[in-house]
């Protein structure tokens, strides 16, 4: 009502000073002479025209969004103020060419980009209502083409200016519409993709995917051009102030897209290749429902290594916000590996043949009972790694049990497969903290410490290889020893009491007092052995000639150097075999 | 196919309905739109709010549940975890990551296993146990720990002007009840 009253009487002044100017001199020409001298009417022309401005404005919001929501006008009023103050900023670097013209290509440009503004509001609504119209796809689709065309149009006019002109305001206004057409083509995608989103008849999983890259490309494209443009402006003009606070939030946005895609990507590969698929009856058990979108989770689900589910899209879509497990926030990215094998025992029991009992109601009770001695004791047997096993020459000398544990597992008889450990996280051991009194360290060793050249980094690298082929070394030997056991005791307990859990399981039977000391702590860390390989290689088999070499093994209690020896050789051939599956 | 933020809110909005929390009312403000709500908070029993009907809007970000809803209380409200315009600042409401106060454990933040309920849960329990370490509003914050007879008085002005009533009929309806 009130804009309708000032309109009103903007309009009237207007017409009593065009109706007093031909008035007192009767023909055109004339008039407008008189007009463009007289200050006060000069001013009551620009109040119509801004008017004029305003109520074509007001217009196209009409035509192209309807009514606006409150938002989308706050939002609005929010960045229309920044861009004034900043056009005012940009007034006192060109207070030079300061001409009614120049005023009038700012206030167009300000008037461009609030439609910009309101047309990304706009589609970003398109994922939150429920119905979309034809008229809103209609509008959409008509409103970017006349921006995108506008904005071509002003950069060209822009370009040609400066080439035939020299460097001028218009490179403000080029490098303004270049930006703005950046934007024009990020609100396209994202139409282009919510539409799709919208008519397909499933959920896109990968819809999320392409707006981070859509994300990531332009925030690269816009901060590309804020950077030229600021250095070109340094060099013609000066310190280009009012383009800051946009350029420091478009290098912002874009280092946050950078470091999502990063994050989301080792996340979605840890995704895609470490965790299971959850089980039909790993999904019974969890009633089915995934906690991200609250529906039902039917195929495509995935189990985490603190044995949550969700659906493969939900925690993809997650995973590119946070590196968690949205249900007990555990940090993938921190977590090693878990072992792809710990699944229910329930549903384990039904898959295997009956054989597999015997082995693992005999092996189950020791392989629990070092579950909760302190890593304390896992370390100061396994984890220091000694020196590196040589490389050459030891395959000769490599036994051929050793052998047979490396290639026998094509041959292995099925009923020897190795039990699965079937309690659910016992790896969630936190990586080795650094030195505490780094303080105390002198900053060349700091710089050696952390130091990023080939022979660190090769270093390094040995030292993970040394690492794994002391826990594939490990495993090898809580294989053998279970298996040992399984062949000297008649298997004491039914099948049935494997279908408990873990604790359960791991509180009601006794120790044994049967294996010797040396195998301990090898039986400890297999678990964590089983953790760093699970990814690479499937459940490892044993023949029936390393089950001999086992069983006369632990047989022979006492004969610890025995067993030493052999784990040695052991490491030996593993390291070896993993030195020609990795070459570098 | 809706996006699954919108089929994610429809199903709360449906649970909401069909099986609500005591002393708490909330849904879309028009069926149009679900990413804007309404609720209505009644003031937990034997606090200073007791008898109060907070509303309040919830405003869901387009990519909900990933990211946090932001909630306001439109009525006058005092309260140590409530700025003075009305928003709400508890640990729920926040991503993992910002920290407007920088003493939250993330362990109570926002994640997709909350939902609304919860959230109003939440709102139900800061109401009856401010957190009085929170800035939101530090006089609020400081009359609560100093003077707890005026923050009461505070807090039954603002619920009755709530409910509409003036302060004696409301006294009266109140002994009425404990009567009862
Ligand atoms: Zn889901
Ligand atoms: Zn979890």
């Amino acid at each position: 009502m009130r804009f309708l009253g000032i309109s009103f009487v903007s309009f009237l002044l207007t017409s009593i000073v065009v109706a007093n100017a031909y008035y007192q001199k009767k023909q055109f020409y004339p008039s407008v002479v008189y007009i463009t001298k007289s200050n006060p009417s000069m001013a009551v022309l620009y109040i119509q025209a801004f008017i004029g401005v305003w109520i074509l404005g007001k217009l196209m919001r009409k035509i192209f969004f309807g009514q606006l929501r409150t938002t989308e006008f706050e939002h609005l009023m929010e960045r229309s103020w920044y861009a004034i103050t900043e056009t005012c900023l940009a007034f006192t670097v060109f207070r030079d060419d300061f001409t009614p013209k120049f005023v009038a290509l700012f206030t167009l440009l300000l008037f461009l980009k609030s439609f910009h503004w309101l047309a990304e509001d706009r589609v970003d609504y398109m994922e939150r209502s429920p119905v979309i119209s034809w008229l809103f796809h209609v509008r959409i689709l008509s409103l970017l083409l006349l921006l995108g065309a506008l904005d071509l149009h002003f950069i060209l006019h822009a370009y040609q200016s400066t080439v035939t002109k020299g460097a001028s305001v218009q490179l403000v206004f080029g490098f303004e519409y270049a930006v703005l057409i950046t934007v024009v083509i990020n609100i396209g995608i994202k139409y282009a993709l919510h539409s799709v989103d919208l008519n397909s008849e499933t959920p896109w999983d990968n819809k999320a995917v392409f707006l981070l890259y859509t994300e990531l490309v332009m925030g690269l494209i816009k901060v590309i051009l804020y950077v030229a443009f600021v250095v070109i402006m340094v060099r013609i003009y000066t310190l280009p102030l009012f383009a800051f606070r946009p350029m420091y939030y478009t290098i912002r946005n874009f280092k946050k897209a950078f470091s999502d895609v990063i994050l989301s990507r080792r996340a979605i590969h840890n995704m895609n290749t470490l965790y299971p698929d959850a089980t039909p009856e790993e999904l019974q058990a969890a009633d089915n429902v995934c906690i991200i979108c609250r529906e039902e989770m039917v195929t495509a689900s995935k189990k985490l290594p603190c044995n949550h589910i969700f659906h493969t899209s939900c925690l993809r879509s997650w995973f590119q916000r946070q590196q968690t497990c949205p249900t007990c926030r555990l940090n993938i990215l921190r977590t090693p590996t878990p072992p792809t094998n710990n699944n229910i025992p329930g549903a384990q029991a039904n898959q295997v043949p009956n054989a597999f009992f015997n082995v693992f109601a005999a092996a189950g009770p020791n392989p629990f009972q070092f579950q909760n001695q302190p890593n304390a004791e896992v370390g100061a047997n396994v984890a220091p790694p000694g020196p590196p096993p040589t490389t050459s020459g030891s395959a000769a000398t490599a036994p051929p049990a050793g052998e047979n544990l490396g290639n026998g597992a094509g041959q292995a008889p099925p009923q020897f497969m190795f039990p699965p450990f079937p309690f659910p996280m016992p790896f969630m051991v936190p990586p080795p903290p650094p030195p505490a009194n780094l303080a105390a360290l002198s900053e060349e060793e700091l710089r050696q410490l952390e130091g990023n050249e080939r022979h660190n980094v090769e270093a390094r690298i040995q030292c993970l290889r040394n690492i794994q082929v002391l826990l594939d070394a490990a495993v090898q030997m809580m294989q053998q020893y279970s298996v040992a056991t399984a062949q000297q005791q008649p298997p004491q307990r039914p099948p049935e009491a494997n279908s408990t859990n873990s604790e359960a399981a791991n509180g009601s039977t006794p120790p044994t007092n049967h294996p010797t000391s040396s195998q301990q702590p090898g039986t400890s860390a297999s678990s964590s052995g089983d953790a760093g390989d699970s990814k690479k290689e499937p459940p490892i088999e044993i023949t029936s000639a390393t089950i001999v070499n086992g069983v006369s093994e632990s047989l022979d209690e006492n004969s610890t150097v025995t067993a030493e020896e052999e784990l040695r050789r052991r490491r030996l051939q593993r390291f070896l075999q993993n030195e020609q599956q990795q070459p570098n | 196919m809706a996006g699954s933020a919108l089929r994610r809110l429809m199903a709360e909005y449906k649970q909401l309905t069909l099986n609500p929390p005591e002393g708490i009312i909330a849904g879309p403000t028009n069926e149009e739109n679900f990413f804007e709500w309404e609720a209505l908070i009644t003031g937990p029993e034997g606090t200073c709010f007791e008898g109060g009907v907070f509303p309040a809007k919830l405003t869901f970000p387009p990519d909900y549940p990933l990211s946090p809803p932001k909630m306001q209380f439109t009525c006058d409200i005092f309260h140590p975890n409530i700025y003075s315009d009305g928003r709400v600042c508890i640990s729920i409401l926040h991503a993992p990551g910002d920290d407007p106060m920088g003493y939250e454990s993330s362990a109570e933040r926002w994640s997709p296993v909350q939902s609304v309920e919860k959230i109003l849960l939440s709102v139900v329990s800061m109401l009856a146990e401010p957190n009085d370490e929170s800035g939101a509003n530090v006089d609020a914050a400081k009359m609560w720990r100093e003077d707890r007879s005026e923050f009461n008085k505070i807090a039954e002005t603002l619920v009755r002007r709530t409910l509409g009533i003036p302060l004696r009929p409301y006294r009266a309806v109140m002994a009425n009840r404990d009567q009862s």
